[in-house]
């Protein structure tokens, strides 16, 4: 896991795409929202967090960094 | 293969990275009449080290106090680096704009002022400074507003753009060429002067959560500019000095500066205090000093080791929960969260980190630049973390404006610049793009960079010997001959890609430093088990420099005031 993009919520804006520094996430222009394609390259800056306007986005650590 | 068609855009000045360094480099160069490109491989707007805003900015304000001063400043960093920086190469970016650059954030809108008594600054100490030298701020929107700024006098962008190579033709500089990675088309640049901005290095070492993206410092950064730099003839220093924190377990996070400046501790399993063992001024010591603490308290089995900040005034750990941390790194509340921590009422478990070549206050390693934050080729610039200068937020800030106006300057009195030839061009192309040419039986950036991260941890992390460094170089040598088999199956792998090239090469550097000083220095940064002690005769800068086939090592002696 990593930054978490609420579908639901996503107007597909773009913003995170443009803000995360990494490349980790992409549109999807087919369904208008906006994937983490490479979550395991997340740095959770949360860049794309900072950015989004609807508030759509939250950070799930892996197991690996939390407990 | 066959390469295809290569953009071409020619500017006088090129700025290589859209972090803190570069942002200004790009704004100062345009402002003092160049026409200027801001390449960067990810967005313009949030990049580097400081994409999502940080919440320390050190600055000398000259307010009053005895500390507060260029001079007493440039004494504490003198000693802090043992006059391995350049003192000119601090006074003349960091000390020279850094009032005018606090006054100018504070006129975009940036928040400097959060305190509520006397002027409103909240400065706090920290590494063994002698004063106050840490603006407590609110960053957040600070790299956005910046390159705003760049945009709004001129400075054209160009996003997604990994660079490949540096044009050198008879010895001048011709121009760079990068891949606009995501549509796999190549991108020549054209200019007279170039100047990189691309911070610090990391994702060389393992690190302890198994997560080679989860560092304090960018994941991202891989050490571009210190590479074609580098082959380009230009000399790097004391690469063998690695940089470690102390981040709370398996999260790279930064912070430490924050609480250490609020007046938290760090204590082993039994309660003790445990920095004074190792330096006389505790919690209030260098980085370093924390981090052999920590370590050497863990390996001989009195560890874990934690923060302890449960005895702040509630005041000053609202601060911290509200200010400090969750703005030095955005996800920190959501670390505590997920974890059930609550700083009021938990010691926070810490640990040493992953080693990486930093960007920092006191770093000691980097692409060698004189007081113009020229390197030793003419027409390069370098400035920030990947310069052996002030690197942090502020000291990148002003060495880009240092860096811009010095290539803007350049560029003003340089002739056009040479004609890449065809041939080289498309060899260098057809280089960068392999990756994606090779469809079978080749290897991941994943694989060849857990390769690379197993060697640099097993012998050149802390506690280094003659014999393991040795090893090392042949075993990063086996895979310098790897890189020809990298396999990417998209754009996005192949900008990983040229970013484990990247890690290599720093790699080599730093290996290669390490096993030539005979000596140990600055904690954990360069322990050698043969060389347990620091030797004067070793009281020196190490350079390499890559001279033909070869790579020369040289000397130079530590600055004095």
């Amino acid at each position: 896991m990593a930054a978490v993009i609420d579908e639901e919520c996503c107007t597909g804006c773009g913003a995170c795409e443009a803000a995360c520094p990494g490349d980790v996430i992409y549109m999807d222009h087919e369904r208008g929202v906006a994937v983490v394609r490479y979550p395991d390259e997340c740095w959770f800056c949360c860049s794309c967090r900072l950015e989004c306007p609807r508030d759509c986005i939250s950070i799930v650590f892996p197991m690996s960094i939390v407990p | 293969m066959r390469v295809p068609e290569i953009l071409e855009t020619e500017v006088d000045v090129v700025v290589v990275g859209a972090g803190s360094t570069g942002g200004m480099a790009a704004l100062s160069a345009r402002q003092a009449g160049a026409t200027v490109a801001l390449v960067d491989k990810a967005g313009i707007y949030r990049s580097g080290c400081g994409a999502a805003g940080e919440d320390h900015f050190v600055a000398v304000l000259e307010l009053g106090e005895d500390w507060d001063t260029p001079e007493a400043f440039l004494r504490w960093y003198n000693g802090l680096t043992q006059g391995l920086c350049n003192p000119k190469v601090v006074e003349n970016s960091f000390l020279r704009h850094i009032r005018w650059l606090v006054s100018y954030l504070e006129d975009l809108g940036i928040p400097m002022r959060l305190g509520r008594e006397g002027d409103g600054y909240i400065r706090t100490g920290s590494y063994s400074a002698p004063g106050r030298y840490w603006i407590n701020f609110d960053g957040r929107d600070l790299p956005p507003r910046v390159a705003a700024e760049a945009r709004k006098a001129g400075v054209a962008f160009f996003p997604k753009r990994a660079v490949t190579d540096l044009l050198v033709e008879e010895d001048r500089l011709a121009g760079l060429l990068a891949v606009e990675y995501r549509t796999g088309r190549l991108h020549l640049f054209r200019c007279k002067a170039v100047v990189l901005g691309t911070g610090n290095v990391c994702r060389m070492y393992d690190n302890p959560s198994g997560e080679p993206f989860n560092l304090w410092n960018s994941p991202f950064n891989t050490g571009l500019g210190h590479k074609v730099a580098f082959e380009a003839g230009a000399k790097v220093a004391n690469m063998e000095f690695i940089g470690f924190n102390i981040t709370p377990k398996n999260f790279g996070s930064p912070g430490l500066a924050g609480l250490m400046g609020m007046g938290a501790h760090i204590v082993n399993a039994a309660g003790e205090r445990i920095v004074f063992k190792y330096h006389p001024l505790g919690e209030k010591g260098p980085r370093w000093a924390l981090c052999q603490a920590v370590y050497w308290e863990t390996k001989e089995g009195r560890g874990p080791c934690y923060i302890d900040a449960r005895h702040l005034a509630e005041a000053d750990m609202e601060h911290l929960l509200t200010r400090l941390l969750p703005v030095d790194k955005k996800s920190f509340n959501d670390y505590l969260r997920q974890k059930g921590l609550d700083l009021r009422k938990d010691l926070l478990e810490v640990e040493v980190t992953g080693g990486e070549i930093p960007a920092m206050v006191g770093q000691l390693s980097g692409i060698l630049v004189d007081e113009s934050m020229s390197t030793t080729l003419p027409g390069l610039y370098a400035a920030g973390g990947c310069a052996l200068a002030m690197g942090s937020l502020s000291g990148s800030m002003c060495g880009g404006i240092t860096a811009g106006r010095s290539a803007a300057a350049f560029a003003a009195r340089a002739g056009s610049p040479p004609e890449p030839r065809r041939a080289h061009l498309e060899e260098l192309a057809s280089r960068a793009l392999a990756p994606m040419e090779r469809k079978q039986d080749g290897i991941s950036f994943r694989e060849f960079e857990d390769k690379l991260r197993q060697i640099m941890s097993r012998y050149v992390g802390v506690g280094r010997t003659a014999k393991g460094l040795t090893t090392a170089i042949e075993e990063l040598s086996w895979l310098e001959g790897m890189v020809p088999r990298l396999q990417a199956a998209d754009g996005h792998e192949l900008m990983r890609c040229l970013e484990a090239r990247e890690l290599l090469a720093v790699s080599r550097m730093i290996a290669r430093g390490a096993l030539v000083r005979e000596e140990s220095r600055f904690g954990l940064s360069h322990y050698r088990g043969d060389f347990p002690e620091p030797r004067e005769e070793w009281h020196k800068s190490i350079l390499q420099q890559k001279v033909g086939g070869s790579v020369e090592i040289s000397f130079q002696p530590p600055y004095a005031l």
